[in-house]
Order: structure tokens, then C-alpha cells, then sequence
């Protein structure tokens, strides 16, 4: 047993080091901010300097230099200029809800994550949360704890996760921080939102979003929501509670002038070259009631505009149950009664008619589909349910 | 030191990778029509390939011809109205998308993609055309894509045939990395689906 551990703690070790073939580049780890102090946290910095080399060269990092602008500013408005020098944001391209912070300074922020917050108070909370970690050096504590320990699986499942950093995926488990950690990192994060004008009431506002959405997800499977959520929520305090001392803390902060700043438009302004392909990723999932109430929330801030009736055609189309196509139509034929120029809306629509037997309309729409992408990449398929060219 | 890092290698692949431990493996002879996916489906290979015993689902069946992470050849046959393509591992959290025989070919390309998403756990999954075809004297669709999966970041290319035949599906998917294995299979591969009899 013991000596399989040890194997695999070799094994996992080395992962994150065989993984990264890019030469040795000179890291700017918080070059002006902190600096590692002791053997212990430079040990820790070095295998991260080693895991964000690989992330560096990931394909899933997006690297749209306005959206990674944009999100990198709303950090360094909480929290300072000075203070966000020692942080690189990566925004990694999956669909779940995550961010999280290595002691060196490397966070990741997932694209489920920015489709999912409503403005950009709330991404500040978010950010502010995870830069509290930094900050607050919550890894190195962790790793200390660790280290004091005999028992070969603290160091397996410790080095575990180190190792699956070079798995960009998995790296919301990268440390299971507790949940005193957790909750100091959720009050300091009510602070830089103070610090830089947000509405601190906005953290909350995640939370409320996160549960809600779990459970139409669950609902919508038959199944019973579950009070801790999955995956990176399982260390975490329970989403329930966090809105509660969250929107405390927020009522108990000094006044922000004006209740502070939300940056509703801001945010969906930053995102929108962003959100049709985010979305796309998300209806992909199969998780009807999630994303259903998604795009509901989205339509109470913005009303259901073309983009999101679009959205939910496709939704419904996806989920394909016999009654989906009827409602799939309405939605497209709404967002085209209000003008939206998109040819996939023609072919989401021609696509539902065609399962509802509105046959004659449905191939016309597809027609006008290949008409006007005439290089789609399934241009060939479609101009044959169209009834040939 | 080289084969040091060799092994190294090789055992960070053997955890980044999902799938079988163990396979046991059954040659498929070059020139001989075989049944597929314990179906009617028959395909005559033109090299020997290698069939793993260990199966994507009860109607699938999975060949290569280097290993599964090089190239991988895997036959669906007769997947019923309300089944997914592949074995839900995670029915709770990850249910897959089930097909239906009212499917279009555009629907049947969409079931193949969310479920390869699902369970290959990637956003960056795109298709690159969708034509018809036939498979097995029926109409049907071909289409071909590519990916890469987190942790791994090689560029893979597919292609897949499929049609529904008496409400059933019938499908045929070839993948492997855009770096030379691809190319190097895909004739071959093609000539296969052409040749597909039931």
C-alpha cells in the first residue's frame, strides 16, 4: 500500500514537470509584491511557476486581450494597483462554475463562471474572494499542516492535486482551502469591493444565483437539490450560508456612495462578443433546467432579447422532446419578429418546423440559411433537407 | 536519464488519461468481413486491427490500430429511441443526451457532439462539415470534427458516418491525433464505412 503510494506520488509529481515542454521563461511572479519568504512557501511557488508554464501554453486559455483586459481591471480596482501586479489571470475555457488562486500568484477564472455573473460587482466578488486567498497565503498554510503529517496519504492526496495542475480542468481542486479560509477570504473580499466602489451586496448575489440554478438543474432531473452543490462547493461553506453572512457583512460595511457600483451594461458590454459561443458551450451540457433558468435570469436584467430567445430555441431544439420543437419555433420566430439578422436562427428555425411537420416553411428557412452562410460548415446536409439546391 | 524521463512520461499519460487499465485485445484479420458491435453490421478491414474487449457501451465496440489514444475506431449498431450513444458513467450529474428516432441528420450530429463534450469533458469541440452519405445502402450523414481534451492539448481529428436504420442508429466514428496518425488511417478508415454492409 505504502509503497504503491509512493509510486504514484512519484508519478503525480512528475506530471506536472514532464508535462511542460516550453523552455524556462523568466517568471514575473509578483515581481513588485510579494516575494516567497521561506523554504517552504519558495518550494510551493516553484511547483506552481511549473504548472503555470503548462497552463501558459494551454489550448483552453482564451487569450482575447479585451476580455482578459477587462477582467484583470476589475481586479486592480479592488484591490489596488500595486497589489494586482502579483496576480496573472488565465481565463480558461470550460463550462463550470470556478475560479481559483495558486500561492503564486496564478488565477484562473472559467468561462462557466463569467457566463453565469450578472455584472460586474458580481465578478469583483469573486475575484476579491480568490485574491483573499492570495493574499491571505491560505495555500502555504495548507501546505504546512500537510507537511507536519506522517501519513502517506495526506502527502498523496496533497501532491495529488499538485499534480493535476497540469490538468487545466481539475485545477478548481488545486488546494481544497477549509472553510474557515474560505469564509475569511469571502470578509476580506467584502472589503476590496468597498475599496473599489462595488456594491458589496453583489456577493451574496453569486450565491442566491448559485443555488438557485442547482436546483432548476435538479428539479428539471427529477432529482433532489442538494444543499452542498458539486464539485468545488464541497469544501466550501454551504452556498446557503454564504448569502446569508455575505449579505451581512455587505449591511454592516461602511456606506459605498450611492450603495456602490453594479456595472450591469459594463459587464454585458465586455462580454459580448463572448456570450454566444459561452452560451453554446453551456446549452451543450444537456442540462436543460440549469440553463433554462439561466437565460430566465439573464431576461429579467435585459429582457428576452434575440440573442437569448435565439439561445433558447436552441435549447429547447436540443433537448428534442416531442412538445420542445413547437416551443423552439416561437422562440426563434420571436427573435425574429425583432429583426435579428443571425442565419443560424433561420436554421435553428427551418430545423424545428421540419420536427413539426412544417415542412414547406421549415425547408424555405433553411434555404435562406445556405443562402446566406454559404460557407457553412454543414452547407452540404442542409441544402439537402432544403429539398436540394 | 532519457528513458527516465521516458517512463516519466508515460505514467503522467497513464494518469491524464481516462479509460481502460486493462484490455484485452482480439485481432481483426486484413480481408475479413467482421461483425461489428455484436450486430449485423459488417466492415472488411484492409489491415489487421486490434479489438479492445472492453466496450463503450453495450452496442458499441472499439478497434485501433496503435492504441486507443492514436487511433481509435468505434462502431455503434443499433441504438434504440431513448438510449445515449455511450455508457453514462455519471447518470446523476452527467446524463447524456438520448437519441430519438425522429432525429435529422443535424440532430444526429449534435447528439454525437454534446455527448462527445460530456464525456470527454472539453468546450473546445467543433464540427468541420456535415454532408450526406449512406451507410450501409442507407441514406445518412458524414461529418468530421476536431478537439483536444484538457491536460492533453493534442489537436485530434474525427470522422463519423451515420444513419437510422428501422428507427435504430447506426454509427461509425474514427478519431485520432491531427499529427500524422490521422491522415496516415483515414483511407483506409473511409473505405470501411463505404463498404459497410448490414
Amino acid at each position: 500500500m505504502m509503497r504503491r503510494a509512493r509510486k504514484a506520488i512519484a508519478a503525480l509529481a512528475a506530471a506536472s514537470l514532464v508535462l511542460g515542454p516550453m523552455p524556462v521563461l523568466a517568471q514575473d511572479s509578483g515581481a513588485l509584491a510579494y516575494q516567497p519568504q521561506t523554504s517552504d512557501e519558495r518550494g510551493l511557488w516553484l511547483e506552481m511557476d511549473e504548472a503555470e508554464r503548462t497552463l501558459k501554453t494551454s489550448r483552453f486559455v482564451v487569450r482575447d486581450p479585451e476580455l482578459n483586459a477587462y477582467v484583470r481591471g476589475v481586479l486592480c480596482r479592488e484591490v489596488g494597483e500595486e497589489r494586482c501586479r502579483g496576480v496573472r489571470i488565465y481565463i480558461v475555457r470550460t463550462p463550470g462554475f470556478n475560479a481559483s488562486m495558486a500561492p503564486n500568484g496564478m488565477m484562473q477564472v472559467w468561462t462557466g463562471l463569467l457566463l453565469r455573473m450578472r455584472n460586474e460587482a458580481q465578478l469583483a466578488a469573486v475575484l476579491g474572494h480568490e485574491f483573499g486567498h492570495f493574499e491571505h497565503r491560505h495555500s502555504l498554510q495548507n501546505f504546512r499542516s500537510i507537511r507536519g503529517k506522517t501519513d502517506a496519504m495526506a502527502w498523496l492526496s496533497f501532491l495529488g492535486t499538485v499534480g493535476l495542475v497540469a490538468q487545466v480542468g481539475l485545477l478548481g481542486s488545486i488546494f481544497s482551502f477549509n472553510r474557515d479560509m474560505e469564509r475569511e477570504a469571502d470578509v476580506v473580499s467584502i472589503g476590496y469591493m468597498r475599496g473599489g466602489g462595488y456594491s458589496p451586496g453583489a456577493a451574496a448575489a453569486v450565491w442566491r444565483q448559485v443555488i438557485r440554478e442547482g436546483e432548476a438543474t435538479a428539479i428539471a432531473r427529477k432529482q433532489k437539490p442538494r444543499r452542498h452543490g458539486r464539485g468545488f462547493l464541497d469544501s466550501h461553506p454551504a452556498p446557503e450560508d454564504r448569502m446569508t453572512y455575505l449579505a451581512n457583512l455587505a449591511r454592516d460595511v461602511p456606506d459605498v456612495g450611492g450603495g456602490g457600483f453594479l456595472g450591469a451594461g459594463e459587464y454585458r458590454g465586455a462580454m459580448a462578443k463572448w456570450w454566444a459561443p459561452l452560451i453554446d458551450d453551456q446549452i451543450k451540457l444537456n442540462d436543460f433546467g440549469g440553463t433554462e433558468w439561466l437565460l430566465e435570469e439573464m431576461a429579467l436584467g435585459e429582457g428576452w432579447t434575440p440573442e437569448l430567445l435565439y439561445a433558447r430555441g436552441e435549447l429547447y431544439r436540443a433537448r428534442g422532446k416531442p412538445e420542445d420543437f413547437a416551443a423552439a419555433a416561437g422562440f426563434y420566430r420571436e427573435a425574429l419578429a425583432k429583426g435579428y439578422a443571425l442565419p443560424e436562427l433561420r436554421r435553428g428555425l427551418g430545423l424545428a418546423l421540419l420536427r413539426t411537420g412544417a415542412t414547406g416553411e421549415g425547408r424555405a428557412l433553411l434555404k435562406e440559411y445556405v443562402t446566406m452562410q454559404p460557407d457553412a460548415a454543414d452547407r452540404p446536409m442542409i441544402a439537402m433537407l432544403a429539398g436540394g439546391e | 536519464m532519457r528513458i527516465k524521463t521516458g517512463m516519466l512520461a508515460a505514467a503522467a499519460l497513464a494518469v491524464a488519461t481516462p479509460g481502460p487499465a486493462l484490455a484485452g485485445w482480439k485481432v481483426m484479420p486484413a480481408g475479413q468481413a467482421a461483425a461489428v458491435a455484436k450486430s449485423g453490421l459488417k466492415v472488411t478491414p484492409q489491415s489487421a486491427w486490434n479489438r479492445a474487449s472492453w466496450r463503450p457501451s453495450k452496442k458499441g465496440e472499439s478497434w485501433t490500430l496503435d492504441g486507443m489514444l492514436l487511433n481509435e475506431l468505434r462502431f455503434f449498431a443499433g441504438i434504440a429511441p431513448g438510449e445515449s450513444l455511450v455508457k453514462e458513467r455519471n447518470k446523476k450529474d452527467k446524463p447524456l443526451p438520448k437519441f430519438s428516432a425522429q432525429m435529422l441528420a443535424p440532430d444526429i450530429v449534435q447528439y454525437f457532439e454534446a455527448t462527445q463534450r460530456i464525456v470527454l469533458g472539453t468546450s473546445l469541440f467543433e464540427v468541420d462539415s456535415v454532408e450526406p452519405a449512406t451507410l450501409a445502402g442507407h441514406q445518412g450523414v458524414r461529418f468530421t470534427y476536431h478537439y483536444a481534451v484538457q491536460g492533453d492539448e493534442l489537436r485530434r481529428n474525427g470522422e463519423a458516418r451515420a444513419a437510422i436504420i428501422g428507427g435504430k442508429l447506426y454509427l461509425i466514428d474514427f478519431s485520432a491525433p491531427a499529427l500524422h496518425y490521422y491522415d496516415a488511417n483515414i483511407a483506409e478508415v473511409r473505405a470501411m464505412m463505404d463498404g459497410a454492409k448490414l
